[in-house]
């Protein structure tokens, strides 16, 4: 680790005006990503802009069928809150197969989604459920944020401010973990919405979380583990490395869609 | 009643922990936990690539940094002469061939072999000023070739690593009988032969390695404090590397957090920190990050072996033969080869009576991390390799497998019994602990189980390991105990073999407290304490039980032969007039008495127990059941019991979390664990616990474990070691117990590590060719 400036900020404008004044200031959120990354020596920043405890950043609310979930949320919070367990019970359960209790206790809901990590869980709640991210600036649709791995629309100075989840009428995730790091090697979240059948991949895919529109129109039509049977997921836009081949990432993406479909209606 | 069962009615069945919780409340004192007046901090430049010739080494810019002490290069290490590490492998090989030991220089002078070799060290106030400095080091590199493989680098024309190593064979022998082996292959009516990777490991220790060197310019002597298993082993090493004599090398430890074999090695950064703490004048520490542990402590098994067993038709073992590759990395741990080299030999033929053995072992050198001593030691490679031709063969011949160990096995009344290679087992019960494992499994259940899991989509296997192995015998003279009665009848006793987690204050307080009449939580042990001056081994090698533990009871019975004159001349009688129990000599003549606190008052009341005890033979079967989802892959063990014979039980809490950690040591090395190099380039592609799993805890739900005990006749205490056996067998049975579920489908013999990924592709594969 190199040294740095460890500031915490009171208020979000606070905030936003310190990383506005050094560019090479980053926010620290629940930070189980930037700390590894830091002690690793593989990033130099000059300050870490705590804004893990910002009012602004906090609470889960539901309101008029949309969930709105505050991005320093930890998943901790967000797997145990009453609220999340009744009205998207999918996201309690996706937020509890992240990593592991420590890293439950400490990361939150708004540093994965910007971070987007390619095998981060939260990202394909978020395409999946077409939610809106809310940043200190603007409101961008799911479908806009991510853009690639590590990448999202996020500018220089515009932090995540909330989520807000549109309520489906149902929805699941599956995800098969990676034995070493708990990061998915195929995590499929399928959700019923008003917009329709929509189904977001992540861990699998060669540019980070993407949604699978044949398994869509498959699942619109019949949503079961049959109908994703017949689909064939094509290899060429899926990671490959040491752990794992394309067709094996494939297959799991399948696997996981197919047991996510399943779990949603309860057919085979 | 049986005598050992009659010595242990202190200690009991299951008894906590004494250590646990002191250590769970964080008041344990790990390497990293030491600090010294004064102390300045290390950081070690490594290597970034696996071969390559050291042009230059521009130092300037590190040493102009904030807080720069001094920096230190190949060169200020070849000076300083320390360049030749302790070598073990003092055998002869075949045709008498004297192993071939490459210098190596504690900080890389000239070339650097593998990525993560300690090439400089910069030592400056804090750890960061240190650290950041050893990034303004430029070192120019001239690439050379580079091999990771052990079979390429035996090969003709393969990298050469060391001018005195040619071909890279550091050592070649062989063991057994050639011709008797060739003649029962020719007649044999079936031979099954299989190609097995005991994959490389990362040990892993949950304490990561850190050292403190004081040095005393007055008296010249060092001060090293660093993770041990035993400090005479750590003196010996670190004195043969820089030719400090070991009266000026004092070592100190106290709690280890985890061992494994990994922390019984000299490595090269604490010779080095000895150079910076000379050199200063001042204490200088190091504490490891656990990338850094990836790369530079030692790597474990690396064994890859092919093997083959004859048989007649009814299934009678004939002969087996070996071609042992052993990888060591670039250089060579003192102790490294000498473990594939020496304990497959011991245990060659396994539990079976197969008559005619032969094997050929090659050292191969790669541009690696140098692997040593790992939990078992290749005893478990031995093991593995032998069980899974026992199975494999079960199924070729279409025999029961538990029936075909039966007709093999060395019968009960067989012992001591001397095998082909020359070991003596002791005593052991082999069919007996096939039998209750059978039991325990519910064997005979097994294919309706099997059924219900086809039922939901699910193959199921069943695999077992019936296995033996030599507990170490020591390498110093003895193993010595000291006793020291306080004034208020606590006593403290010390111990050159030393605590990685196995639980020795517990132990050894039991086996005291028993050999006294005392509680056991009356008596403190002390361990790495080198001002006591001990002779003795350390933990290692599943030896600690069989020497040291019996010792403390010898300690304790000379505790009360020396303090019974002492407690007769207080009281006024004869010696012969004193009687001893719990705690209070007695006279037959009075109502006086004396405890040994009171007389301990009086004058010092010390006593020094000694003994050598060599290899015992613990044994067991363990069996594994398994569900594979073919859809994914992913194997889930359902069921896994072990039986065990490690003679005398000292405390069955203990021998049980031996049992657990070394059973899920194997399921990490079956299931995932496994180090992976850039075949071309060298580079560490699973540095981290990102890329390499570590079995976890939810992956183990549950292990039946029983015992079926035959006392060892090595101790007087009737104990065998138990610390390595559950590796020894676990490798063997899951991966049985895997290909069990596989063969079925027409899959053919898989290596470890058995990942979702490659099970699901095996299968893929095999419903392909159907």
């Amino acid at each position: 680790m190199y040294a740095f400036q460890y500031r915490k900020a009171k208020t979000l404008q606070e905030a936003v005006d310190w990383l506005a004044k050094d560019e090479e200031a980053r926010p620290l959120s629940g930070g189980m990503t930037l700390l590894p990354t830091l002690k690793a020596r593989l990033a130099q920043p000059s300050q870490l802009i705590d804004i893990a405890g910002l009012a602004e950043l906090a609470g889960i609310e539901n309101k008029n069928g949309v969930l709105t979930i505050g991005a320093a949320t930890r998943y901790y919070q967000i797997a145990t809150s009453p609220v999340v367990r009744e009205v998207l019970p999918a996201l309690a359960s996706l937020v509890s197969t992240v990593a592991d209790p420590q890293v439950r206790n400490r990361g939150t809901l708004g540093g994965s989604v910007a971070n987007n990590d390619p095998a981060a869980d939260s990202p394909a709640a978020v395409l999946a459920l077409n939610a809106t991210v809310i940043t200190n600036k603007r409101e961008i649709a799911a479908d806009d944020f991510f853009q690639g791995m590590f990448t999202t629309a996020l500018e220089p100075g515009e932090l995540v401010v909330k989520v807000a989840f549109p309520l489906p009428r149902a929805a699941a995730y599956c995800k098969f973990p990676h034995p070493a790091s708990g990061y998915a090697v195929a995590g499929v979240f399928i959700a019923q919405t008003a917009a329709g059948v929509r189904v977001a991949v992540t861990g699998a895919g060669a540019s980070g979380v993407f949604r699978w529109s044949e398994a869509e129109q498959a699942l619109a039509k019949d949503m079961s583990a049959a109908a994703i049977d017949k689909l064939t997921l094509a290899a060429d836009d899926i990671n490959e490395d040491i752990h794992g081949s394309r067709e094996y990432r494939a297959q799991l993406v399948k696997v996981m869609a197919g047991r996510a479909a399943a779990a949603i209606s309860g057919k085979k | 009643m049986d005598q050992h069962h009659h010595l242990f009615d202190v200690g009991g069945a299951h008894v906590a922990r004494l250590e646990d919780l002191r250590l769970i409340k964080g008041e344990g004192c790990y390497a990293a936990d030491w600090k010294l007046p004064n102390q300045a901090h290390a950081a070690f430049l490594r290597a970034d690539r696996a071969h390559a010739k050291i042009v230059s080494v521009n130092t300037e810019a590190a040493r102009k940094a904030k807080g720069v002490l001094g920096v230190y290069t190949g060169t200020d290490a070849f000076s300083a002469g320390y360049v030749k590490p302790l070598s073990m492998l003092t055998f002869a090989g075949k045709d008498g061939m004297k192993a071939r030991i490459p210098d190596r220089v504690v900080l890389a002078h000239g070339r650097v072999r593998f990525v993560g070799e300690t090439v400089a060290m910069v030592v400056a106030e804090t750890a960061l000023q240190a650290q950041d400095a050893a990034e303004l080091i430029e070192v120019e590199y001239e690439e050379l070739p580079v091999v990771v493989a052990p079979e390429s680098a035996l090969a003709d024309g393969a990298p050469q690593l060391h001018d005195n190593v040619p071909g890279n064979l550091a050592f070649e022998q062989e063991a057994g009988d050639a011709a008797a082996v060739a003649a029962a292959f020719a007649k044999a009516a079936h031979v099954t032969k299989l190609k097995l990777d005991c994959t490389r490991v990362a040990p892993s220790p949950m304490e990561p390695r850190a050292c403190l060197v004081g040095y005393d310019a007055g008296s010249g002597a060092y001060t090293i404090h660093v993770p041990v298993q035993g400090i005479n082993m750590m003196r010996m090493q670190i004195a043969t590397y820089t030719g400090v004599p070991d009266d000026k090398l004092i070592i100190k430890a106290r709690d280890v957090g985890g061992g494994f074999g990994q922390r019984s090695i000299a490595y090269t950064e604490y010779v080095a920190l000895m150079i910076a703490a000379k050199a200063l004048n001042r204490p200088v520490k190091w504490v490891a990050t656990r990338s850094e542990a990836f790369m530079s402590d030692s790597h474990g098994r690396a064994n890859y072996i092919t093997a083959e067993l004859a048989l007649d038709k009814d299934g009678t073992f004939l002969a087996m033969k070996l071609d042992w590759i052993a990888d060591l990395g670039a250089y060579l741990h003192p102790a490294g080869p000498v473990s594939p080299m020496r304990n497959p030999v011991t245990c060659l033929n396994g539990v079976y009576k197969t008559p005619a053995l032969f094997g050929r072992w090659r050292v191969a050198l790669t541009n690696t991390v140098p692997v040593s001593a790992y939990r078992g030691a290749a005893r478990p490679e031995i093991a593995y390799t032998i069980e899974r031709l026992v199975d494999e063969s079960a199924a070729q011949m279409n025999i029961d497998p538990a029936e075909l160990r039966r007709r093999n096995f060395i019968p009960p009344q067989a012992f001591p019994y001397k095998t082909p290679t020359g070991s003596v087992y002791d005593i052991a019960d082999f069919p007996g602990v096939l039998a209750k494992a059978l039991k325990l499994a519910d064997v005979a259940g097994f294919a309706k189980r099997r059924a219900d899991s086809e039922k939901r989509g699910l193959l199921r296997g069943q695999g077992m390991a019936t296995v033996i192995e030599n507990s170490g015998a020591g390498m110093f003279p003895k193993d010595e105990i000291r006793l020291e009665v306080a004034a208020d009848g606590n006593i403290t006793a010390y111990s050159v073999s030393h605590s990685q987690g196995q639980g020795h204050e517990t132990t050894f307080a039991q086996i005291i407290g028993d050999g006294l009449g005392i509680p056991a939580e009356r008596i403190k042990l002390r361990q790495g304490i080198a001002e006591q001056g001990l002779i003795g081994n350390h933990t290692g090698g599943s030896r600690t039980i069989v020497g040291a533990g019996t010792v403390c009871s010898i300690a304790a019975k000379k505790l009360i032969e020396h303090a019974t004159p002492l407690a007769a001349e207080q009281m006024g009688v004869e010696p012969s007039q004193v009687t001893y129990a719990n705690g209070v000599f007695q006279s037959t003549e009075s109502e006086r008495k004396i405890t040994l606190g009171e007389l301990a008052a009086k004058k010092p009341l010390t006593v020094t127990g000694e003994g050598k005890f060599g290899s015992t033979f613990p044994n067991g079967c363990h069996i594994a059941e398994v569900e594979i989802d073919p859809q994914t892959g992913v194997t889930d063990v359902v069921s896994y019991v072990t039986v065990d014979d490690c003679g005398t039980v000292i405390n069955h809490t203990i021998v049980e979390g031996q049992m657990h950690g070394a059973v899920a040591q194997g399921w990490g090395q079956i299931f995932g664990e496994n180090i992976v190099y850039d075949p071309e380039t060298g580079q560490l592609l699973t540095g981290s616990f990102a890329d390499y799993p570590m079995p976890k805890a939810g992956w183990i739900r549950d292990i039946t474990i029983a015992d079926h005990t035959t006392f060892g006749t090595i101790s007087p205490l009737g104990v065998k070691g138990m610390g390595e056996s559950g590796c020894t067998a676990s490798l063997g049975a899951l991966a049985n117990a895997v290909m069990n579920a596989l063969r079925p489908l027409g899959v053919p013999p898989l290596d470890m590590p058995l990942t979702a990924h490659k099970l699901w592709q095996a299968i893929a594969a095999a419903k392909k060719g159907h």
